[in-house]
């Protein structure tokens, strides 16, 4: 333990890594996994111990392999002492789950990504352990890969294989330039700047660390035995979205021959145009209150800019994704802070330039936060809500890349505000769909050790 | 859309926790508006005290609302208004079974409302599609000035 601001802050090597820094490596692979009984999940969690990567610097010596270890709310009831008391201690809708009933009030997948039909997550399907692993190399990546799934076979555990129709992993796929996403952009830009300055500021660390209060967000459980074991832990909302890219690519297409015409542009720039209004950044990630005619090389990673000054939704409209998932100094009439979340995704499947490739493509997302109901959810329903925040008049429309078309009140409307008038897409399309989702603590090293014991 | 909360809290017998519970069906739409107002969510609340088959006394507490948007991510709102908040604890603190966890935070009040809720979105009849937002936008409060000759 050290003082920062006077703050008695935790050891960074009692921290699991992906919590306080975005990992490098080129490769990676997510490992999703049911226990059989206790001494099998021990015995499993006891084999890849040593492999788990804290928080610590490596300084010069980059692990050229390691792993993180996230654990559901079963998960956490079948490998630990935890009893049926201590368990109730744990927030609800980690206790619950994602499918359930409470969660998909925000999260509001249905259609297409029904809980019933995904992967892994839903009542048929119950997840316990989902293990993150990284390599620096293919042959690495194999072999860490194939450690962790002897120790799961050893320990009497069942895999999940989540893509194409149940036979693969979910493996990254290393696209170029890195931390882009299959629909072209450039992701990965913004991320809270994690500190220890004000804990009503929503990306203090004690909003997304457990053990820390009082915060914004009150991370939990801080009580009882349950609260011992989640100290030093973060939850991971582990969620797997698969982009339909021809969809998008098609949909891109198709409207850019109409509104070249009312902005008086050629298609190409129309293409490009719609892509950056749906997001709120050009492809090359400028964002378009900094640069709204062009993306320009110098504004790329610029994250110094706001939406104060844009009531029109001008510059950038208000249902575009990155507005609605942050929307900085906007206007809300929503209370309270805007919830931040740290996130440490990456994409799998092949780019669609890769014609041979038949697999899926989308997003493994890893959606870190203290507290899955105030940030992480707060946002989901957000994303999914017509007008979520009504100061503005002409604020029509969901999210406009990742939201759900098939929610019963939704509006599937898309409006542009430009200065010859509105654009306004109709019909937007499902762009995309949930396969997965598991809510897991990224427990402390010193618990997971406990669980070894 | 809105969504149902439906809290039913058995309460203790004792003296006190009988005239609390009558206090808390006494004052709560006083405690409760600054909060619920603030919220821009909550269509209508109302606490009933459901007596006792022999007529005498309580023997719960039943918090009806109707809501606009997903609950628990909102809760914090309430947990943070000190007055909402005050209602809440003061209800949990009259319960027969004790809460585990306790309401002290954040997590023990989210834990209390959902383990006693008794309602699912389904069960909810709504006349109109329209948030209290939305309605609140279309029928603007006029500000009343006094009237001169």
């Amino acid at each position: 333990m050290s003082t920062i601001n006077d703050v008695t802050v935790p050891d960074k090597s009692n921290i699991q890594g992906m919590i306080l820094r975005g990992f490098t490596h080129p490769y990676s692979c997510h490992m999703v996994f049911k226990f059989k009984d206790q001494p099998g999940a021990k015995s499993f969690i006891k084999a890849i111990f040593p492999y788990v990567q804290s928080a610590e610097s490596w300084g010069d010596e980059k692990p050229d392999l390691m792993l993180n270890i996230g654990l559901t709310c079963s998960g956490i009831a079948m490998v630990s002492n935890l009893n049926a008391t201590d368990m109730k201690y744990f927030p609800w809708t980690f206790q619950k789950g994602p499918a359930s009933g409470g969660s998909q009030q925000s999260l509001n997948d249905c259609g297409p990504s029904d809980p019933s039909k995904w992967a892994f997550g839903n009542t048929t399907q119950q997840v316990d352990c989902v293990v993150h692993t990284y390599a620096m190399s293919p042959q690495m990546l194999k072999q860490l890969v194939s450690i962790v799934s002897n120790a799961a076979t050893a320990g009497g555990l069942t895999e999940y294989l989540p893509l194409d129709e149940g036979t693969k992993r979910l493996e990254e796929y290393a696209l170029i330039p890195r931390n882009s996403i299959h629909f072209g952009y450039l992701d990965g830009i913004d991320q809270p700047k994690l500190g220890w300055t004000n804990p009503m500021d929503p990306s203090d660390l004690r909003n997304f660390l457990i053990g820390y209060p009082p915060s914004a967000f009150s991370p939990g459980p801080t009580l009882g035995d349950a609260g011992t074991f989640a100290k030093d832990g973060c939850y991971n909302a582990f969620r797997i979205l698969l982009q339909d890219v021809e969809l998008f690519d098609n949909f891109l297409s198709t409207n850019a021959e109409n509104i070249a015409k009312t902005i008086g542009q050629t298609p190409k720039y129309a293409k490009e145009w719609l892509a950056a209004k749906l997001n709120g950044r050009w492809i090359n990630g400028s964002p378009l209150e900094l640069s709204p005619d062009e993306p320009d090389p110098k504004t790329s990673h610029s994250t110094k800019f706001g939406y104060a000054g844009d009531t029109s939704g001008m510059k950038c409209p208000f249902a575009a994704h990155s507005r609605v998932a942050n929307p900085r100094d906007e206007k809300l009439s929503e209370q309270g802070p805007v919830p931040r979340l740290i996130r440490r995704g990456m994409a799998y499947g092949a780019p669609p330039l890769i014609n041979s490739y038949k697999g899926e493509r989308g997003l493994i997302g890893l959606f870190l936060c203290g507290s899955l109901p105030t940030q992480f959810e707060l946002l989901y329903s957000w994303i999914n809500t017509t007008n979520f925040s009504a100061v503005f008049p002409s604020q029509n429309g969901q999210d406009a890349l990742i939201a759900n078309r098939s929610m019963e009140t939704a509006d599937t409307s898309f409006t542009i505000p430009t200065d010859k008038g509105p654009v306004v897409i109709k019909d937007m399309p499902q762009f995309v769909v949930t396969r997965g989702t598991a809510y897991c603590l990224l427990p402390s090293l010193s618990t997971l050790k406990s669980l070894a014991e | 859309m809105a969504n149902p909360l439906t809290l039913y809290v058995p309460i203790k017998q004792d003296a006190i926790s009988q005239a609390g519970a009558q206090l808390a069906y006494e004052t709560f739409v006083k405690s409760v508006k600054t909060g619920l107002d603030a919220s821009g969510i909550v269509h209508y609340a109302r606490l009933a005290l459901i007596p006792n088959a022999s007529g005498q006394g309580t023997y719960a507490i039943l918090l009806i609302t109707a809501f606009d948007g997903p609950m628990n991510p909102y809760l914090s709102f309430f947990w943070t208004n000190p007055n909402t908040q005050k209602a809440f604890a003061g209800i949990a603190q009259v319960a027969l079974n004790p809460p585990v966890p306790p309401v002290t935070d954040l997590t023990g009040f989210e834990n209390f409302i959902n383990e006693n809720n008794l309602s699912q979105p389904a069960d909810l009849y709504q006349a109109y599609p329209q948030t209290v937002k939305e309605i609140e936008a279309a029928f603007p409060h006029k500000t009343v000035l006094p009237k001169h000759k």
